[in-house]
């Protein structure tokens, strides 16, 4: 069979798995006793062995089934978690996730056997086997009982064999015996699907193709008209013809995702009410041979309750979210073309503008709705900092902890992308550098254990996520100092140098004022490299800092890349765009009130002193020759802009009014200054530049 | 051999300036379009006229009179963007005039051994069609030389 069509969702699945496992073994380490989670681990290592057991990577298959076996003893209670047991799964998982990434590059699992992990694995398992009373020697034993299962087992009850209780025709015992007679087999089986499971269908579809590549089924209850149109439970029955072994049959059913359990057995056709040959449980086969049937059968409850909510959704290639946002951008386009030519047409129709404005409206629902459609909550990316902080806290022999909020914040999948690798960043920045060590923290009366929060949060267009620790802070004169040495700045300059100011230092490249350099940060790249990122991505970082309380990074991000609010401005005669979201306000200004600081135009408006830019004057333009001599350079068009806490006042020549705009790139092979951030494609096909305005803050 | 005939010809795009001409490689060319308003870019490349909107996708354009340092002439019905596609980009040229696409023989074609000045550099050929010289523009050398400025 070829497998290559189901790689992306094994590579998707994988990742799914690998998340639960690092969240639940978190958990677990926190909560030793916590039996949901026990059992959610030992279901996820389980679907992964599965998967890749299918898939035919032996190796990652191997991996798991020895973690899959460890957490099989935990469950019986005949290991104890602790934190050796910890480390290892967490080993485990981080081979694992090395087999996905060579998975994912090359379609292959690699090389790497991760003979360690494995002993290690087998050793926690002998010293289970040493000290628990288990009935057979498990830890040989189980490899092999892949392949070998159909002894004598378990005592699931009878109820879960509910072919026993569908009524069998003449004609098709008639048909069993004619298959029997002729040396083939016939199965009964009860197939469970995970109650979790949205499109049981189509599983319960996936389980009769299955098997009707093995052979016949001549009877299933309910119908198969009934099943596919959902018309079941979470089971369904069926009786089940083939030359192959029960073995081949039972993993053709398991093999299909989110069936909780396949009971299967040989069907004795003559005597269907005394049978009582050993049946098997598929999803619980290792450790149905070690555990009493009603101690399983409380697991197994348990389990159910701790079943995770699934979300009700599509999976949809990000390429054609990518055509459908450009559709989308097309459409808005039109529209304002349109727009712009009604405006043109004096006394126009009255129903027709009504039907402009309709089209206005729907082009504006459908954005918002494809925008939905990109969002993706920031917790994809942010689920994996726990495990990195409990890692950091062992390296760096620190004791800390990491309590996020607003998880379910949601950006434009292009940045959640991009944001994972310099959150991360600051996140090693607050554990290693932010962060006191334990002994200094008690000696300074601080918490033991020190805290990093990651909080997320909407703010209108901006998306801000804020890292802070309660470490030492940022000493300003260490920096000034360090800057100095490396003779980025002058003692002058340093002296006059505001708090703030210093700060943004550690944003410039190689600048690194850890004392002693650890391979988990101060190699000097890195915090520049944040910046650009964020930059990059349309948004911006910020520092504050207390010494001795300490740091906060601020990170703000546009909520989407390509459709934005403006407002449409003229600028000697050119047209430009500012992106809204950074506009406080607009003011006429007199011109006399324009008062001069170190050379420089100010405004003082409403009691803060706000520095002036002559856009025309950034942009190597000509200022307008006044029409009139009687308001004469009478008053100023002020646009007021933001970047965090920092406001200046751009001076434009005429307001056009606000709209909807589609960021485009300026192609290849132009220089584009640092101020543009990109161009826009207005109503009547020119072209508008947009005005990056945080880079005149 | 007729395949080795034909593998020697190639076709060219003329392109006059004052009373120079020059040729593209048509496989370079993507399309030719009249003038149409550019929007200024501070701040760039001075050879760099600025963007225009081809179909809802922003294009640079740049001037071949700076780019040669030609004296600056005014536009006229004739002026035209060639628009070149070369790594995977598009990129225009605003040139006087297009004339026509002739077909030359890589015999016709004199290779440039490039020992005097930069303008040089952008021609890689000297060809002759109908008693004309036509230089043969190096599109590349072009392009690269825009990148690494």
């Amino acid at each position: 069979m070829d497998l290559s069509q189901y790689l992306e969702i094994f590579i998707d699945e994988t990742k799914e798995h690998i998340q639960t496992l690092n969240d639940q073994v978190l958990i677990l380490e926190a909560e030793p006793d916590n039996i949901d989670t026990v059992n959610e681990i030992f279901r996820a290592a389980h679907s992964l062995k599965g998967m890749a057991g299918t898939m035919g990577f032996k190796r990652m298959q191997r991996l798991t089934h020895d973690m899959e076996n460890v957490f099989s003893e935990v469950r019986n209670g005949k290991i104890n978690v602790n934190p050796d047991i910890v480390d290892v799964v967490f080993k485990c998982l981080d081979c694992i996730e090395g087999y996905l990434s060579n998975i994912v590059e090359s379609g292959d699992e690699g090389t790497e056997d991760n003979e360690d992990v494995i002993k290690v694995l087998n050793d926690v398992l002998a010293q289970a086997e040493s000290v628990g009373s288990a009935p057979e020697p498990s830890a040989k034993e189980e490899s092999k009982q892949e392949t070998k299962a159909d002894d004598a087992k378990s005592d699931a009850p009878d109820a879960k064999k509910k072919y026993l209780q569908i009524p069998i025709a003449d004609f098709e015992k008639n048909a069993m015996q004619d298959a029997k007679d002729k040396g083939m087999h016939v199965y009964a089986t009860t197939v469970y699907i995970q109650e979790s499971c949205l499109l049981k269908a189509a599983r319960a579809f996936l389980v009769f193709k299955g098997l009707e590549n093995k052979g016949e089924i001549i009877k299933s209850v309910p119908s198969v008209q009934d099943i596919e149109d959902e018309k079941f439970d979470f089971d369904f029955s069926m009786f089940v013809i083939s030359e192959k072994s029960l073995d081949e049959i039972k993993n053709v059913i398991e093999n299909v995702s989110e069936i909780e359990e396949a009971v299967i057995e040989e069907f004795d056709v003559p005597s269907v009410v005394e049978d009582t040959t050993p049946k098997e449980e598929v999803s619980d086969k290792k450790d149905v041979k070690e555990q009493k049937a009603d101690k399983k059968d409380d697991k197994k409850g348990a389990a159910k309750a701790g079943k995770p909510v699934v979300n009700r959704s599509v999976r949809v290639d990000i390429e054609k979210l990518d055509d459908l946002m450009n559709l989308v951008s097309e459409l808005i386009i039109a529209k304002n073309g349109l727009v712009s030519v009604t405006g043109a047409m004096a006394g126009s129709d009255q129903s027709f503008n009504e039907q402009i404005e309709y089209l206005e409206r729907i082009t504006t629902n459908l954005h918002e709705s494809v925008m939905k459609v990109r969002m993706v909550p920031i917790e994809s990316v942010v689920n994996r900092f726990p495990r990195m902080i409990r890692d950091l806290s062992k390296k760096l022999n620190k004791e800390m902890e990491l309590i996020m909020t607003g998880e379910d914040t949601e950006l434009d999948r292009t940045v959640i992308d991009e944001i994972g690798d310099p959150l991360m960043h600051m996140l090693r920045n607050s554990a290693d550098h932010g962060l006191e060590d334990t002994i200094d923290r008690l000696k300074l009366g601080k918490p033991k254990v020190g805290t990093i929060r990651l909080d997320a949060y909407q703010d209108g267009n901006n998306v801000t996520i804020e890292v802070s620790d309660d470490g030492a802070g940022i000493d300003v004169e260490k920096i000034k100092a360090k800057a100095i040495e490396k003779g980025a700045i002058t003692e002058e300059q340093a002296e006059f140098m505001s708090d703030k100011e210093a700060v943004d230092l550690l944003f410039m490249p190689s600048f690194s004022t850890a004392e002693k350099i650890t391979d988990v940060s101060g190699r000097g790249v890195g915090l520049d490299v944040v910046k650009n990122k964020i930059e990059g991505l349309g948004g911006d970082v910020e520092v504050s800092t207390k010494l001795g309380e300490g740091t906060t990074f601020i990170v703000r991000l546009p909520l989407t890349l390509a459709i934005i609010q403006a407002l449409m401005v003229d600028i000697s005669g050119e047209k430009y765009a500012l992106p809204l979201n950074s506009i406080v306000t607009v003011e006429e200004i007199p011109s006399e009130e324009i008062k001069y600081v170190h050379m420089k135009e100010v405004i003082n408006l409403r009691g803060t002193v706000i520095p002036i830019v002559r856009l025309n004057e950034v942009l190597d333009l000509e200022p307008v020759e006044s029409d009139s001599e009687l308001d004469d350079d009478d008053s100023l068009i002020v646009v007021i802009v933001k970047k965090g806490d920092k406001q200046a006042g751009l001076v434009i020549d005429k307001l056009l009014g606000q709209q909807e705009i589609v960021i485009k790139p300026l192609g290849k092979f132009i220089r584009v200054p640092k101020m543009i951030s990109g161009a826009t494609i207005l109503g009547n096909g020119e072209v508008a530049l947009i005005i990056d305005s945080n880079t005149l803050v | 051999m007729d395949n080795n005939v034909s593998n020697e010809l190639k076709q060219y795009i003329i392109l006059r300036f004052d009373s120079e001409q020059y040729g593209i490689d048509i496989s370079y060319i993507d399309n030719i379009v009249r003038l149409m308003p550019i929007t200024r870019v501070p701040h760039t490349q001075p050879y760099f006229l600025g963007v225009i909107n081809l179909r809802g996708v922003i294009i640079p354009v740049m001037s071949m009179r700076e780019k040669f340092d030609l004296p600056f002439k005014e536009n006229t019905g004739a002026t035209r963007i060639l628009i070149i596609k070369y790594e995977g980009a598009n990129i225009g040229i605003l040139v006087d005039e297009v004339k026509e696409v002739v077909t030359l023989n890589d015999d016709d074609v004199e290779k440039v051994t490039s020992d005097d000045a930069e303008t040089r550099s952008y021609v890689t050929g000297v060809g002759k069609y109908n008693e004309t010289l036509i230089s043969i523009l190096n599109i590349p050398a072009l392009i690269v030389d825009i990148e690494n400025e």
